[in-house]
């Protein structure tokens, strides 16, 4: 396939070179490319050569190609000859190139003179055009003629660069008379004529071209008046004759004179403001006429009129003239007025009723027939009607006739003529009776909404007796009807439903004018979130539970069928929990609460299309559950009963330990002789009661008090100041602390009096010595036996004298420091805790010199026989 | 019987070749007539558009009159009731189709000077965008349609007759005129010119029927 255009391209390069040889002589180029400046489709191969010329410095093969900057490969090289050579390209982008052709520098010649061994040239870039499509051309009515002025526009598909771009020529033929042309770039020209060339056949075309080609569209060969646009037709008037109610005679002028164009008119009308036009056949209207008789039209009905024109032969239409609005004339109604009833409570029904929907002119009254079951006369009267608009039936174009009492009555019928200024309407009537038959009740009855529309449907009774249906809707406040045909089992509700209502559709089966037996649903055309949530108004809480009562939300507040209430309690800012109850529920037990805490309810309530909360309302749950003191209160009393008569039992059984240990045998002192006995004698173990308290006295001081004891008694032992130290020193005999430190045992003299005659209270305690503990002190008539000698005191009991009760009261406090029966031992035991009174031991001396003056020790004991009496 | 037998076929095949020889002058009859109806349609076509373009610019030429006698007043009538001696005749001559057809052409073509002239007089007379001037230019522009077309339609019924030249040479204009005599002279101008149409739409319902069912 190359090589026949190869060589084919040689040749004619031969031939260039040979036209072109006489003149390339003269220029100092030694480089030269052919073809010049070339236009090369997209897609397509371009080949240029370069051929030497007047020089012999450079051969064929010092020749290389550049496009734009880049050198181009060898091998898309052809070596001509020895002083030619050519590149083929493959063009395939839009943006245009320069091609150069150069020579290598192999000679000292060619590096000074650079220039003359460089030829370019600038390949531009483009595409063939393609045939204009869906040519169409139009002239305008200009004043009273048709302009010379033709627009025509097309569609292009052809695609073009910068580089080379496409024009389009529109050329507009007269035929016969001249042609007309004009170019444009755009898809859109006017071509200007001195005159629109009436009743002479035009042919359009257009030609698209570039430096590639050109195309032309097909050729739209058509009457001149076939490309006119006429004003639409002038003064345009409609009139209502008062003997043709159901006519409009419409009248128009010719937008133009006849002389230039004939037309032909389209005419629409529709009643006011519907917008839904009806076309008059244009087999009526494609004459060159001015009026026209519209027929078959609704009486007493406002039309809108509409007219336009075009060529009769063609041509484009015009637009439509403005609304022109005219009314039929009045005629007789032509169909029964809708009556129907509202059950109004009380066993009374209203009797309504609507214009007929033929009304054919302004209803002015209803004339009302009532007969009752049972008697043949009836009543008549006649309402006007009131078209005020002020109560909502009026608004709906509901007349209210009267009220009828059913009561006492198995049936009524009711019959209604309408009647305007021209005529009366056929007679409608309804026999409702005071307790409709349920044997044609409709059954399987759906209500749902589609598209802003509600439909109704139902299955027929099985008896095809049902002449029609009345499908009755209402919300709280308004009621309004349709009516359908007994075949029918599906409508549409034809009234204005609003969304968020919910209306109680009900479908009242008729036959043969008597009133069946109703089948009602509730539905609303479109359902929404509740606008207010349930509002608790109740709350009876316990400890763990607590009990919670919502009012429920208006009918009207709803917006949509509730599907379930969600009650949500949370405490403190703990999140909430949630509990659904049904629907219809208005309280609920609130359970596993906890006891004293302050919780937040409320309630929510759903539709299909949301929920809505109620007010939060908060509680506080009990301290104690119902019983629980009670019950704290009965098992701590049963617990102390128990603890109590464990005590007794205990005391009871261990009545002797007990009796040992707070009540221990201290012998009687009155009763005491102080003897001697041998150790293998045994010691005396029992006191005599009487004489415990006394004993308990004694061994208080004696235990660990002693140092009390001996504070106590400073009175007793100020007796002895005299005698004994004042300074007393641990004997380190028993070991006891309590006497270790070095302190004044007796009272200052200060107090000598008031001690002196406290004395009288003062008991004598036991002293017991024991002969061989105390070396040296013991007087030789005793050192043969260990002695247990009771010494004399004159320490004071501690008012026992003057309170001899508080004695006894003090003693349990005395017991704080319980006995040891240790103490009770003999004295020389290696652990001594009752503190053996060491001045006494020390100061036997005096002791026995007190004796003295006292007397024999034994017979000083003798009077304290019955207890610690003064001395 | 030979003899009969050979005769006999001859004559069949002679009826043979009537009956083909029928067929096809049947044909070409119908082919005939074929193509004289599609020039009769062409005929009633031309015709038909050049009857119309000459009620247009008759109807444009009226109104030129009545804009032209507004604007010159109540002397208008006057103006207009003058004849003159140096503009063309509007009656068609000849007894012919083609030789009225001719006679209609040459009628157009001397009017188009005096058109001119006219325009050119009013030019000076009336404002620049005036109605008047307007119509004057519409009435010349359709008059060379007009005129086209009726040449059209004589070459193409009428081949083989040239088309005279107008009788007595070249239109002779009036020489200048002062103002007065422009405006009688536009008026009258207009008034035959219009006259002239009126003819040649009359005429053209004749020819309609002459020269198209001639065609037929």
């Amino acid at each position: 396939m190359m090589f026949p255009l190869m060589s084919s391209m040689v040749v004619s390069l031969v031939l260039q070179l040979a036209l072109i040889s006489p003149l390339i002589h003269g220029f100092t180029n030694h480089l030269m490319v052919t073809p010049q400046s070339p236009v090369v489709q997209i897609g397509t191969n371009v080949t240029a050569t370069c051929v030497i010329l007047n020089t012999t410095e450079v051969t064929a093969d010092d020749l290389y190609w550049k496009i734009n900057s880049s050198i181009i490969p060898k091998e898309y090289y052809t070596k001509i000859n020895a002083s030619a050579v050519s590149v083929t390209l493959h063009i395939t982008d839009e943006v245009g190139a320069w091609l150069f052709c150069a020579a290598r520098s192999t000679s000292h010649y060619i590096n000074p003179s650079k220039d003359r061994f460089l030829h370019g040239i600038f390949i531009k870039k483009g595409y063939h055009p393609e045939k204009p499509e869906n040519l169409s051309c139009k002239a305008m009515q200009e004043g009273r003629w048709i302009s010379g002025n033709l627009t025509c526009r097309w569609d292009s598909a052809s695609r073009q660069t910068e580089s080379v771009p496409t024009s389009y020529t529109l050329f507009v033929e007269e035929h016969p008379g001249p042609i007309f042309n004009v170019t444009t770039q755009d898809t859109k020209i006017t071509v200007r004529m001195d005159v629109f060339p009436h009743h002479t056949s035009l042919v359009v075309r257009v030609v698209a071209h570039n430096s590639l080609g050109k195309a032309e569209s097909e050729h739209l060969e058509k009457e001149a008046k076939e490309f006119v646009k006429t004003f639409p037709p002038s003064n345009v008037k409609v009139f209502a004759e008062e003997m043709f109610p159901t006519s409009l005679l419409i009248e128009w002028e010719h937008p133009i004179e006849r002389v230039y164009l004939k037309l032909a008119y389209q005419i629409r009308f529709c009643p006011h403001g519907s917008h839904v036009w009806r076309h008059v056949p244009e087999e009526y209207t494609e004459k060159d006429i001015t009026s026209f008789r519209l027929q078959n039209l609704r009486p007493f009905q406002q039309y809108d009129v509409q007219v336009r024109c075009k060529s009769r032969r063609g041509g484009y239409w015009s637009d439509w003239s403005a609304n022109v609005t005219q009314t039929t004339p009045e005629d007789s109604p032509a169909s029964k007025p809708d009556l129907w009833m509202l059950y109004a409570g009380g066993g009374e029904v209203q009797l309504v009723c609507k214009d007929p929907e033929m009304s054919n002119g302004r209803i002015t009254a209803f004339n009302v027939t009532i007969q009752r079951s049972g008697n043949d006369s009836s009543e008549q009267e006649v309402v006007p009607v009131q078209q005020s608009g002020a109560t909502w039936m009026s608004r709906q174009g509901i007349t209210p006739l009267r009220r009828v009492s059913l009561a006492n009555q198995k049936f009524i019928k009711a019959c209604a003529t309408a009647s305007n200024s021209v005529g009366t309407s056929p007679k409608a009537c309804l026999h409702v009776p005071s307790s409709p038959s349920g044997r044609h009740r409709v059954e399987g009855m759906k209500v749902w909404s589609q598209d802003g529309q509600m439909f109704v449907e139902w299955k027929r009774p099985n008896s095809s007796a049902v002449s029609e249906y009345v499908i009755q809707w209402s919300d709280r406040t308004h009621t309004d009807w349709q009516r359908e045909n007994g075949r029918t089992n599906k409508t549409a509700i034809k009234g204005k439903l609003q969304s968020f209502v919910c209306y109680n559709i009900t479908v009242y089966p008729i036959r043969a004018g008597w009133l069946l037996k109703p089948t009602s649903l509730e539905a609303y055309l479109e359902q929404g979130a509740p606008l207010e949530g349930p509002s608790v108004t109740r709350t009876v809480p316990g400890y763990d539970h607590a009990v919670l009562e919502w009012s429920t939300v208006p009918l009207e507040r709803r917006q949509g069928f509730i599907t379930n209430c969600t009650v949500f309690y949370r405490r403190n800012d703990k999140p909430p929990e949630a509990m659904a109850v049904p629907a219809n529920a208005t309280s609920i037990t609130l359970t596993q609460l906890s006891g004293n805490t302050k919780y937040e309810v409320w309630v929510g309530m759903s539709t299909i299309a949301g929920m809505r909360n109620g007010t939060p309302h908060t509680f506080n749950t009990l301290k104690h559950a119902p019983g629980m003191v009670e019950g704290i209160v009965v098992g701590v009393s049963l617990c102390f009963l128990f603890l109590v008569l464990m005590v007794i039992i205990l005391c009871i059984y261990k009545k002797d330990v007990i009796k040992e240990n707070f009540w221990p045998q201290i012998p009687n002192p009155g009763e005491s002789t102080i003897g001697n006995w041998s150790p293998g004698y045994p010691l005396q173990a029992e006191t005599p009661k009487e004489n415990c308290v006394t004993g308990v006295s004694v061994l208080d001081v004696g235990v660990c008090e002693v140092k009390l004891g001996f504070e106590d008694d400073k009175t007793s032992l100020s007796l002895k100041k005299d005698k004994y130290l004042s300074e007393e020193h641990s004997s380190g005999i028993g070991g006891s602390s309590c006497m270790s430190s070095p302190r004044q045992s007796v009272s200052d003299s200060d107090e000598g009096p008031d001690l002196a005659d406290s004395t009288a209270s003062t008991v004598q305690y036991s002293s017991v010595v024991a002969s061989s503990g105390y070396k040296g002190q013991t007087p030789g008539s005793q050192s043969q036996h260990s002695i247990f000698s009771r010494s004399e005191s004159t320490q004071p009991l501690l008012d026992s004298e003057e309170h001899p009760d508080v004695l006894l009261q003090r003693s349990p406090r005395e017991t704080v420091f319980p006995p040891n029966p240790d103490d009770f031992r003999p004295l020389g035991g290696e652990q001594q805790p009752f503190c053996p009174l060491k001045e006494d031991a020390e100061q036997t001396p005096e002791s026995d010199s007190l004796q003295d003056d006292t007397g024999a020790p034994l017979s000083s004991y003798m009077p304290q026989l019955a207890g610690y009496r003064p001395q | 019987m030979n003899g009969h037998v050979k005769n006999m076929h001859f004559q069949q095949h002679v009826e043979r070749a009537a009956t083909l020889l029928c067929f096809l002058l049947l044909l070409a009859v119908d082919t005939t007539k074929t193509v004289e109806a599609g020039k009769n349609q062409g005929c009633d076509s031309d015709l038909q558009k050049t009857q119309k373009l000459t009620r247009l610019i008759h109807k444009q030429t009226g109104d030129l009159i009545k804009a032209y006698k507004a604007s010159e007043g109540e002397m208008a009538q006057l103006f207009c009731k003058a004849s003159r001696s140096d503009i063309p005749d509007p009656n068609i001559s000849g007894l012919e189709p083609s030789e009225r057809m001719a006679s209609i052409y040459t009628q157009l073509q001397a009017f188009s000077p005096h058109l001119k002239r006219v325009q050119e007089q009013q030019m000076d007379l009336q404002p620049p965008k005036s109605l008047l001037l307007d119509l004057i230019q519409k009435v010349r522009d359709y008059s060379v349609r007009l005129t086209s077309s009726i040449n059209n339609f004589y070459h193409n019924f009428f081949p083989n007759l040239p088309l005279p030249d107008p009788a007595g040479g070249p239109t002779t204009l009036p020489l200048p005129q002062n103002i007065f005599q422009q405006k009688i002279y536009g008026c009258v101008v207009l008034t035959t010119y219009k006259k002239l149409l009126n003819n040649i739409s009359k005429d053209m319902r004749t020819l309609k029927i002459k020269v198209c069912t001639r065609a037929r």
